[in-house]
């Protein structure tokens, strides 16, 4: 197998010098592939998203071990809008697009990557081909938008920096199940049109094994298991406490009920969004 | 009429000087309380072209716009660059001190005395007298025109200029900016180059209009209201506080007491501040930051 587009290797990330929130994660995206990463809050999910991005720097955080590689070149610790330039771009969980911005000048305002004349109206058609509803909002300013089409503005720019890799945090958080259902389709469309790799945080597992092609699950800052969408799916722990599905009795009419007096009672007390 | 006048040129003054302030704040939440001195040492940069091109006006003046530029994202570079990160207070606290070093230096090269770029540069400064009998000399006339032009091409540029976009983008959420490739330290310098572009503009100005001395940042510093009237993130606010200042100054001096001048624009902030602390067209969470 090539090396994969994005290696991630052992890494470890140090808030403010003392506090460490994540610890040895290895990962790798390989090109064209959509990859989740799984876990709880506080499982270090978010910060392994913005030790690749460059967020950290700001955030008085650094990766003090450990490598992060795309393509060949080493991204630990380079300011965010170096690693924007070499295609590997983020869409934040919160305030994740430009709030007194028109849709429009959301879009203008990227830098575009590598660009030639008429890139970058090439890229906007693209885009508006993809999500046509932000076609109709241009000239809404960004702050004024609903929770889905803030989710599809914030795609739109991210992909106005023309990247090779696509990092999401939290695709569905705080949206309704129909709106993710359809960002799930979106995302698989630009995957194979652009055939740019996605690297989606989610606490969601049913979200992210549905759309990934390989996932990692996190917890408390180490990576505690992975493998490809099938493995997951039907691997016991994770059928329990990510997706709900428990092996309870089936009655009659086929559907499983299951008491809570089954449900294994994990480590600590968590909620699942699934 | 003639007061008219005096309103108009002094309320162009303070917005040409004001929209400094607004666009640094804008982008980087940072009050540059070095403005003054770097409007100041704009003037003075006139003097120093003037005897450095002897016969040619207008090329001096052009030298010291593009070394004030310059001064600006050099500024930002050895100075403003180190402090982004920093708390905002302390990066406050160095354009403090970069106008007392300013002010320092232009003291020790030029000394304290007052100081005539019109006739260093050879150039007159005739007085046109308008319709209705006021009177406006003719450096006036053209600080006027050049507030005006300097307030369009701002306001193009912040609104349809890429850049521009951008530094609007960068002042909203850097983090966000950075990750969609745009250079912070760019459009931070980009900031301080205008900004510092439109302050020595209307030092230069001033000082061809009549004379400068060590003194000039005093007027930055009655400007300073006019931003905070209008809004500190509004270059509209800008302008139309700059308007209320002056008006307000100009009538009381005329009307009340000549010794009002330099109290009036903070009479009007201090009521201001009482009235609506954000300004008048200000975001209203911006305060906290400050």
């Amino acid at each position: 197998m090539n090396a994969p587009l994005l290696q991630v290797e052992k890494i470890e990330v140090v808030y403010k010098r003392v506090i460490t929130a994540v610890q040895g994660v290895t990962l790798a995206v390989p090109d064209g592939q959509i990859v989740a990463l799984l876990g709880t809050n506080g499982a270090g999910k978010s910060t392994t998203l913005r030790a690749i991005s460059g967020f950290l720097g700001l955030d008085d955080a650094k990766v003090t071990e450990g490598s992060i590689t795309f393509e060949g070149t080493s991204l630990q610790n380079r300011p965010p809008h170096e690693i924007a330039g070499h295609g590997v771009v983020l869409v934040p969980e919160r305030e994740k697009v430009f709030p007194n911005l028109t849709v429009a000048e959301n879009l203008a305002a990227p830098v575009v990557r590598a660009s030639k004349a008429g890139d970058r109206r090439q890229q906007e058609e693209r885009i508006y081909h993809f999500f046509p509803r932000l076609a109709d909002l241009r000239d809404r300013t960004g702050g004024l938008l609903s929770g889905g089409e803030r989710q599809m503005l914030a795609i739109a720019s991210a992909l106005m920096c023309r990247p090779k890799l696509l990092l999401i945090d939290e695709l569905s958080l705080g949206l309704a199940p129909v709106v993710v259902g359809d960002l799930i389709r979106r995302l698989a469309a630009i995957r194979d049109d652009l055939g740019i790799a996605i690297l989606l945080v989610e606490q969601s597992a049913a979200v992210a094994l549905e759309i990934a092609d390989y996932a990692y699950v996190m917890e408390n800052g180490r990576v505690v298991l992975d493998g490809d969408r099938e493995r997951l799916r039907s691997h016991k722990d994770v059928q329990e406490f990510y997706l709900g599905q428990g092996n309870g009795v089936g009655n009659s009419d086929g559907a499983v009920r299951r008491s809570y007096r089954d449900v294994k009672q994990y480590r600590r007390s968590r909620r699942w969004y699934g | 009429m003639q007061l008219l006048i005096n309103i108009i040129v002094l309320a162009s003054i303070y917005a040409l000087i004001a929209c400094g302030y607004v666009l640094i704040y804008r982008v980087s939440r940072v009050l540059n309380l070095a403005h003054g001195e770097l409007m100041m040492f704009g003037a003075y940069l006139v003097l120093a072209c003037a005897s450095l091109f002897a016969g040619h006006p207008i090329m001096a003046l052009c030298a010291a716009v593009v070394l004030s530029v310059v001064t600006g994202a050099l500024v930002y570079v050895f100075l403003m660059r180190k402090m982004t990160g920093e708390m905002v207070l302390a990066a406050i606290l160095t354009t403090v001190a970069l106008g007392i070093l300013v002010r320092g230096v232009i003291v020790l090269v030029w000394s304290s005395q007052q100081q005539y770029p019109a006739q260093a540069l050879g150039i007159s400064n005739p007085t046109f007298t308008l319709p209705g009998d006021g009177h406006i000399s003719f450096w006036s006339l053209v600080l006027v025109l050049t507030n005006l032009a300097a307030y369009g091409a701002l306001f193009g540029f912040l609104r349809f200029g890429r850049w521009g976009m951008r530094m609007r983008a960068a002042g909203q959420n850097p983090l966000l900016a950075a990750q969609r490739g745009i250079n912070l330290h760019g459009v931070y310098a980009l900031a301080w180059s205008l900004s510092t572009l439109t302050g020595a503009l209307a030092g230069i100005l001033m000082a061809l209009d009549s004379g400068v001395t060590g003194s000039m940042p005093v007027i930055a510093l009655k400007a300073f209201p006019a931003a905070l009237v209008g809004g500190l993130d509004s270059l509209g606010g800008a302008l139309l506080g700059a308007l209320i200042i002056a008006g307000a100054e100009v009538l009381l001096i005329y009307y009340v007491d000549p010794l009002l001048s330099d109290v009036v624009p903070f009479l009007v902030l201090v009521a201001m501040l009482i009235v609506r602390p954000w300004g008048l067209f200000g975001t209203r969470e911006e305060l906290d930051r400050v």
